[in-house]
């Protein structure tokens, strides 16, 4: 598969946990990790399966690394028909606004038009633990369910062509 | 001499990478005893990084120079046994999300063969000198860590200042183990007095009204946590020298007060009026002062400890004995009323900013070389500066990640043009 993780980060722990998903997935997969100040709109394709590690900044804010990419969405509101992503967010439960700024960015790709897949992973700092073995856990569920929808595609192609 | 340095695998030494920092690794790349070379070492394809504190800005500049040279030898120096500076020894105990960046940087020691050499001042152990021969790159992210002293306190000429004025880097040092610290003097009191509206002065407040169970339960040792309830405190002053929507404290920090339970706050600043707030999109100054509006309006009518927050005044003296007994302060805009404000005080905690130490070894401004580039953290030829000591005691952890980027930035294009225009050297290292 062609994944495209995107993180958003303040104090760099979105961006080892980015880090850690290439590591996890780039022996079976072609996989790049793009920091969304990076991010320009016409590379994101149907072709590819996005992988979003977003972190939480202050009241709830998005992390500064984040915020470019949310501002170029609002203000093109491109057509993201098509793109499937899954979500990651790091934040901390002791503030009422756990996790708020991954949410900002997911409600923005689903407003224009993207698929989430998957369970909305979360890591919680309140206990002071690092996100990366949660993250990692959360892809490999996350592939083990693509892998799955996969095969019963493949299988309910195989029926098709049976029937025919 | 350039062979003592230890190559990328004896860095990641497993004793080493099963606990950075525990101890001074045996294989230190210079020893107090090493003397400089007769010649400058040539630049090679993968520098000699030698950066000078573990602090965040330290940190993070070896992450983003490792991530660009996977095979430099990157050796991080510090005056502690342990590692993290700020981390460490100034983010409060309670904020677990924020210590752990902490474990973002035990992987450069762990996995991206960054060593960490400990217990040792750059300026007496190792001086920058030879420091500078052995590494093709030094940087300095020494921060800043002293706390600034408020003037108009020290200079009443006609009595020394009363004991029981307290730094808030002094403080938060010790509610976090720091060795050199101790809780000798350390008398809090009934009542104490807050100097400075910043995140420090709201780390202060949580922290002295939190139980002694919750304390000890984040490994605050014994004798701090009897210094800071001996009081036990019944009453904490907070006063600052602007408006509470420019006050520094991030709006997250004030909200986080409002579970600390058995307090009333409350707040001497004006309402702002209804027509000034815009509700669905409020600025900052907005939300700072509503979030000082909420913390008073959610917190309970009586209530065995109090908090009062009094925005607009500037500190002028401390009065006593012995001890501490008043402090004074007037109004920040001389044209306001009232004109002063006086608190009774068993303690006063200044949570007012930090500065160079006294005696400090590296001292940025005498180390700069005429041509230096400040912003971008060039001092000399191969020397950079990162972090509070190259731009100031201002800015959070996250600033001190993208100050470091940086630096990181102008020591990678430096190096790489080096190279460049001497390929030849590449030949002679690879």
């Amino acid at each position: 598969m062609n994944f495209v993780i995107l993180y958003g980060t303040e104090s760099g722990n979105a961006e080892t946990v980015a880090d850690d998903l290439v590591d996890e997935l780039s022996a079976d997969n072609d996989v790049q990790s793009i920091d969304m100040t990076d991010v320009e709109l016409d590379t994101l394709t149907a072709d590819a399966f996005y992988l979003v590690v977003c972190s939480t900044h202050g009241d709830g804010g998005l992390p500064a690394s984040a915020v470019p990419f949310a501002e170029v969405l609002d203000a093109e509101q491109p057509d993201l028909t098509g793109i499937r992503y899954a979500m990651f967010g790091l934040g901390d439960s002791s503030y009422e606004t756990y996790s708020r700024g991954s949410e900002r960015i997911d409600e923005r790709l689903t407003a224009l038009g993207a698929t989430r897949v998957g369970d909305y992973g979360r890591h919680d700092a309140s206990d002071g633990s690092l996100p990366n073995d949660t993250a990692l856990e959360w892809v490999r569920n996350l592939v083990a369910g693509l892998d799955a929808d996969a095969d019963a595609d493949a299988d309910l192609d195989d029926v098709a062509a049976v029937a025919r | 001499m350039v062979n003592e340095t230890a190559t990328p695998a004896e860095a990641a030494a497993p004793a080493e990478a099963a606990a950075p920092g525990a101890a001074q690794p045996a294989e230190a790349p210079l020893s107090a005893a090493s003397t400089p070379p007769a010649a400058a070492p040539a630049a090679p394809a993968a520098p000699r990084v030698a950066i000078v504190g573990a602090g965040p800005a330290g940190c993070y500049t070896a992450q983003f120079l490792r991530k660009r040279w996977p095979d430099a030898s990157i050796v991080i120096y510090d005056r502690h046994d342990a590692p993290y500076g700020l981390i460490r020894y100034g983010v409060a105990p309670d904020h677990l999300g924020t210590k752990a960046i902490a474990k973002q940087f035990d992987r450069l020691f762990a996995r991206d063969r960054v060593q960490f050499v400990g217990a040792t001042d750059i300026g007496t152990t190792i001086t920058l000198e030879q420091l500078q021969a052995e590494f093709d790159v030094v940087v300095l992210a020494t921060g800043l860590w002293a706390d600034r002293v408020i003037d108009s306190f020290q200079t009443d000429a006609s009595a020394p200042v009363p004991s029981g004025v307290y730094g808030s880097g002094r403080l938060t040092r010790l509610i976090n183990g720091h060795p050199a610290e101790s809780t000798e003097g350390l008398h809090i009191g009934r009542r104490t007095v807050i100097v400075g509206n910043g995140n420090v002065a709201a780390d202060l407040v949580r922290l002295m009204l939190t139980s002694a169970e919750v304390l000890a339960s984040h490994g605050v040792t014994a004798d701090v946590i009897a210094a800071l309830t001996a009081g036990p405190l019944e009453h904490i002053d907070v006063v600052g020298r602007s408006p509470a929507g420019v006050a520094k404290f991030d709006v997250a920090m004030i909200k986080e007060l409002a579970k600390l339970p058995d307090v009333r706050f409350t707040s001497d600043s004006a309402e702002p009026p209804a027509s000034a707030v815009t509700p669905d999109a409020p600025t900052l100054d907005q939300a700072k002062a509503a979030a000082i509006r909420d913390l008073v309006d959610g917190s309970p009518a009586t209530a065995s400890r109090t908090v009062a927050f009094h925005f607009g005044f500037t500190p002028d003296r401390v009065s006593g004995g012995e001890r501490v007994e008043r402090v004074t302060f007037r109004a920040t805009d001389p044209t306001a009323l009232p004109a002063t404000l006086e608190l009774a005080a068993d303690s006063v905690c200044t949570a007012v900013g930090f500065t160079e130490t006294a005696g400090a070894l590296l001292r940025r401004d005498a180390i700069a070389s005429p041509t230096a580039d400040l912003e971008h953290g060039r001092l000399a030829d191969g020397l950079y500066c990162v972090g509070w000591f190259r731009r100031g005691p201002v800015g959070t952890i996250p600033a001190n990640r993208a100050d470091a980027r940086t630096v990181a930035d102008a020591i990678i294009a430096d190096v790489e043009a080096a190279l460049h225009t001497s390929p030849q050297l590449i030949k002679e290292t690879r």
